[in-house]
């Protein structure tokens, strides 16, 4: 029960890209297109789950006994962008249709804050194993659900009269706050659900 | 000095790396409910930069091009851990109130993109200075986006009473569609400013991405359907 | 010391545990590709216009190595691209007709009126959906840019109400004609004499209503035409590339000046 909370509340209560504001980057660059923002968001939801489960332990086993508690933000980075290269190595020869299809997208979420933010949160969370990785899955799927919806309103968005100095990013962002707005109705919804 | 004095007021005002060049959006979104936050994130970011920029000026010829990326981030997140334990050691309020969103300096485009725009190419002085120069505009514009957060989502401003007692405040400004609506409408500002000075928003693109160099079809503009495909 | 050194042992070990994976995964799983592939891909305009009928570049370059496509299919890319991606695979290059987009319709707000004020989505092809278009005549251009925004080269912009191709940039890729909801847009080989500039297939009374240059289909040029390469069909003249001459005859003999 306790998975099922922590998975939904990712997703939707604490909304990576909504409410915690991380990967805004991708979620205003990579959005204007509904194909490539699934791409984008599959891509993250992917490696957000690879690299908890790889940093979990590096942290409970490896820093945490030796009271190095404050190097887990460059060994995390570290950790990520190897990985990164790892997936896409390992998917140019294993799987190379997927890798056609997500492989474009992995070198851009090395920089990508909500991944290194999932981690850490997992870290500051205390956790367990389990927990981390839905609580990555949650967050990934919470990522893919803002992106996928943003990209539906950004495309309508696009298409119409703004005033000149609200063209572009600005409309984008008031765009946003609305959809933000709309992910407000899930606040109290999970917890009274599963508590 | 008079060099080092216009690249400093290049980073503050004329290439404010928030509101001209729109980059570093999620700690902007993310720490601004409050003035107070604003000013020590953004503080932070600044000592974070002037260190970067100075290392990276200092090790540009030793660092081979190929791993420099990798490298650039180590220093940073080197350099995070560093103002990390400062932060924590003498401001235990301020780090609570920033939480997650110090670590997240490392993943910051802002340092990233100077570091591989400015601090590579230019002397250790210059890049001190661009770091000086980055690091307050980057704080003047979230103290800004602070402030304004403030004063209409709890009618404060730096914590003195402003206008709670007379107007309700908005809750909503402090909350996460405040922050999205406040930094459009500060965004379309800027861009009205920039018109009527008869300027355009510098052409950042893929200049200033630092994933430019995986990305296959860098150099061609935003990050659309034509890039990925 | 000793703290400093287990520090400076985790993050050395963490980092050269996976230098050492990478470069073993590296060797392990490279991947043989067709050096081929990068060298025409780099040749290519990368535009992803589509118009050698492959999706993109990085198709069109696969394709063509593996023999699969003809070396000058590339329209935008011309001889030279045509001619560069020969020399690669080392096959005989083909000839590439320069070509360039051309809008059939000379419909600016000063000849043809307007219908209704349309204040709806910037773009031509939902102002299509509303009557048409909001100019009196329907099948003139609408002019809200539906081709600039998928004109791949920069070769379109809008001039005076209407698309304007620019010869020089346009590469005859062939992504505008698909755009236009009135399918005003054709691509025709570069430097084609005389074309009929109007697509409207209306009776020429009502045709005069709408628009001053829009042609009326009065056989005019038919008559004048010495090479007879010149026919009405719907109401509307067209010419035939192969028996024109380029003499010029029907661009005088036109009463409304739709022939250019």
């Amino acid at each position: 029960m306790k998975l099922m909370s922590i998975l939904f509340s990712a997703i939707l209560v604490n909304n990576f890209v909504l409410s915690k504001f991380m990967g805004i980057c991708p979620f205003l660059g990579v959005s204007k297109n509904v194909k490539s923002a699934a791409g984008m968001s599959v891509a993250v939801t992917f490696v957000m789950v690879m690299a908890s489960a790889v940093t979990w332990p590096v942290y409970t086993f490896l820093l945490e006994p030796n009271g190095l508690n404050y190097l887990s933000t460059i060994a995390f980075i570290l950790v990520i962008a190897s990985l990164v290269q790892l997936v896409e190595t390992a998917l140019k020869k294993y799987i190379p249709s997927l890798y056609e299809a997500l492989g474009i997208y992995l070198p851009l979420i090395t920089t990508n804050c909500a991944v290194l933010g999932v981690t850490l949160l997992n870290i500051e969370s205390s956790y367990t194993f389990l927990e981390t990785l839905v609580n990555a899955l949650g967050a990934g799927l919470g990522f893919l659900l803002a992106m996928v919806l943003f990209a539906g309103v950004r495309s309508r968005v696009e298409r119409c009269n703004t005033p000149a100095c609200f063209k572009g990013l600005p409309i984008t962002l008031i765009a946003a706050s609305i959809v933000s707005l709309s992910f407000f109705g899930f606040s109290g919804v999970v917890e009274g659900l599963f508590h | 000095m008079a060099k080092h004095w216009k690249t400093l007021l290049n980073g503050i005002i004329k290439e404010n790396p928030v509101l001209v060049l729109a980059l570093g959006t999620c700690p902007t979104l993310a720490v601004t409910t409050m003035a107070f936050n604003g000013l020590g994130m953004g503080l932070a970011a600044t000592l974070v930069l002037i260190g970067t920029n100075t290392m990276i000026s200092l090790l540009k010829n030793v660092i081979p091009s190929k791993v420099r990326i990798p490298a650039y981030i180590t220093i940073i997140a080197g350099m995070v851990t560093i103002v990390m334990l400062l932060v924590q050691g003498f401001l235990p309020d301020l780090n609570k109130q920033l939480g997650i969103f110090l670590p997240l300096i490392v993943v910051n485009c802002i340092i990233l993109a100077r570091a591989e725009m400015f601090a590579s190419k230019n002397t250790v002085l210059a890049s001190a200075f661009d770091g000086l120069g980055m690091g307050l505009g980057f704080t003047l514009a979230l103290v800004l986006m602070g402030s304004i957060r403030e004063l209409i989502g709890s009618g404060t401003i730096f914590g003195l009473t402003v206008t709670k007692d007379v107007i309700d405040p908005m809750i909503i400004f402090i909350l996460a569609p405040g922050g999205f609506f406040v930094f459009g409408i500060l965004i379309a500002i800027t861009n009205k400013v920039l018109a009527k000075r008869g300027k355009t928003r510098p052409e950042t693109g893929c200049a200033m991405c630092p994933s430019r160099e995986f990305c296959k079809n860098a150099g061609q503009g935003d990050c659309s359907e034509a890039n990925f495909q | 010391m000793n703290t400093i050194l287990i520090t400076v042992a985790i993050i050395a070990g963490i980092g050269l545990f996976f230098a050492i994976v990478l470069t073993i995964a590296s060797k392990l799983m490279a991947v043989p590709t067709d050096p081929n592939v990068e060298k025409v891909r780099e040749l290519l305009p990368g535009a992803n216009c589509g118009a050698c009928g492959f999706a993109g570049c990085d198709d069109y370059a696969k394709a063509v190595c593996a023999g699969k496509a003809q070396a000058n299919a590339c329209v935008p890319g011309g001889g030279d691209v045509a001619a560069g991606i020969a020399g690669i695979l080392g096959v005989e290059a083909g000839e590439v007709t320069p070509q360039a987009a051309f809008l059939a319709c000379q419909g600016t707000p000063a000849v043809t009126g307007k219908k209704y004020d349309y204040q709806g989505m910037t773009t031509c092809a939902a102002c299509n959906q509303l009557f048409y278009g909001q100019k009196e005549c329907a099948y003139a251009c609408i002019g809200l840019g539906d081709c600039v925004k998928a004109c791949p080269y920069g070769a379109l912009s809008l001039v005076g109400g209407i698309a304007h191709v620019d010869e020089a940039l346009c590469t005859g890729c062939g992504a505008c004609t698909k755009a236009c909801p009135k399918g005003l847009l054709s691509v025709q080989p570069k430097g084609t004499p005389h074309q009929v500039c109007c697509s409207n297939r209306d009776k020429g009374a009502f045709t005069r209503k709408v628009c001053r240059v829009g042609c009326l289909g009065c056989m005019k040029c038919v008559k004048t035409c010495p090479a007879g390469a010149i026919a009405v069909k719907d109401n509307l003249a067209h010419i035939d590339p192969e028996k024109c001459t380029g003499c010029g005859e029907c661009v005088a003999a036109c009463p409304v000046h739709a022939i250019v």
